[in-house]
């Protein structure tokens, strides 16, 4: 104890220095946007190597049973290939006139469990991805890529309290906007939707389209429960998403190919 | 003791408002504004205590970003620089240093100016490189840190020499 109290001593000017510059460090952070967004794009790079790491093991471990899944796919898209050389009518023009460009891209780190949530893949904006390109997987939306790196992309869950998507009906078109309540991984709200629209349990919930983010019409889940208020004008609706957030490893990052042009509308009507 | 404290807390005053509403209003050139208020450091005991020194340098530092909205580079610039003193004192005046008055007399003038021209340098070196905090920057760095090193050290050699005479 003696000792330990000595050897503070002896170095009591360094380890204060050390504290005072944490705390200017800390100071820096809080006043500066631009040391702000070096020292959280420095961690983001450092966390995502290291979940890489991991990810690579458990991949390897893994890779009986992705064989698996690869070939069911395969199979899928075989028959999906013998249909179109049966019909014999290509149309490679839809894909061209499609507004987004797909890139494909593995997670490597994915946190469900606490109120803003956040993934990291395995594209970078060397690899072509850019800030606030929407992200989906299979079977629905993931969420919004928020932090570049070189290698590295951070993405905005939409499992995140913060963070709103238009959505709407498929059968009628009538929209809201769809954010989650930080409880429970596979249940969201949708607001805004107006009473004077039927509601029914089970109906499908698809992007809506309005934003810049998504094209539309790609399924997210189903209404689970309902309320209507007395005195709103707007239902209380409670959404079961289609796809298990807790459970993948693939997405797809969409690039919008004509956010320019919509962009250039939008400050031009302002 | 206790009037060198008074010193020391008039001059920390003088030098935080001089510097911050006067100092860092010349624009030399367009940027260069010379960091008077090293001037606390250097004329700080050499035997005094230097964890003293530290904790008032961080505060002086922490008062001028605050008072001029900088980002932080002046408190980790003056943190350092102070934590950094006691090396420097020994490498420009030898392991046996026997000045308590520091800079007033009984060293050779090249020892005094290697003493100040470290402070100085290092102390600007340290700000700008934590201001622009970037590699593709560093030719602005330098520059920075050459030029307004050169203002800062003919204008604390002259207040030194001012002090002097009295």
């Amino acid at each position: 104890m003696r000792q330990l109290i000595n050897a503070l001593l002896k170095y009591k000017n360094t380890l204060i220095y050390l504290g005072l510059l944490i705390i200017s460090l800390i100071f820096l952070n809080q006043r500066s946007f631009y040391h702000r967004s070096i020292f959280s794009n420095a961690a983001l790079a450092i966390s995502s190597n290291l979940n890489l790491v991991g990810n690579n093991i458990s991949n390897y471990l893994d890779l009986s049973e992705s064989n698996e899944k690869l070939l069911a796919e395969n199979i899928k898209l075989k028959a999906l290939q013998l249909i179109r050389f049966n019909k014999q009518s290509p149309k490679n023009s839809t894909i061209d006139s499609f507004g987004f460009e797909v890139f494909g891209a593995r997670i490597i780190k994915n946190s469900y469990n606490s109120a803003r949530n956040y993934l990291i893949i395995d594209q970078g904006h060397e690899e072509g991805i850019e800030l606030e390109m929407g992200v989906i997987s299979s079977d629905g939306v993931i969420g919004i890529i928020n932090q570049v790196t070189a290698n590295f992309s951070s993405v905005i869950s939409i499992l995140h309290r913060d963070l709103k998507i238009n959505a709407g009906f498929k059968k009628n078109g009538a929209y809201g906007s769809l954010s989650w309540e930080g409880d429970h991984p596979k249940r969201m709200k949708l607001d805004d939707v107006s009473i004077i629209n039927p509601v029914m349990v089970g109906d499908t919930i698809v992007t809506g389209g309005m934003s810049d983010y998504f094209p539309h019409g790609i399924p997210i889940g189903k209404v689970f429960s309902f309320k209507k208020p007395k005195l709103e004008g707007y239902y209380d609706i409670e959404i079961e998403l289609f796809s298990n957030l807790t459970q993948k490893k693939f997405v797809y990052v969409l690039k919008n190919k004509k956010k320019d042009q919509l962009n250039q509308l939008k400050n031009e009507s302002r | 003791m206790n009037r060198d404290n008074l010193i020391s807390i008039f001059q920390f005053f003088l030098l935080l408002f001089l510097q911050s509403f006067l100092l860092n209003n010349i624009n030399l050139f367009g940027f260069i504004n010379p960091n008077l208020y090293l001037l606390f450091i250097i004329v700080y005991r050499l035997d005094g205590n230097p964890t003293l020194l530290i904790i008032l340098s961080f505060a002086l530092g922490l008062m001028i970003d605050l008072l001029t909205q900088g980002s932080g580079g002046h408190t980790i610039a003056t943190l350092t620089i102070a934590f950094l003193r006691p090396f420097i004192i020994k490498f420009s005046f030898g392991v046996n240093y026997d000045v308590p008055m520091g800079m007033i007399k009984g060293s050779l003038i090249t020892q005094r100016l290697l003493y100040l021209l470290l402070i100085v340098v290092i102390q600007h070196l340290v700000l700008y490189s934590v201001i622009y905090f970037s590699y593709s920057n560093t030719i602005t760095i330098l520059k920075n840190t050459f030029f307004t090193s050169f203002f800062t050290f003919i204008i604390v050699y002259i207040s030194l020499g001012l002090f002097k005479e009295k």
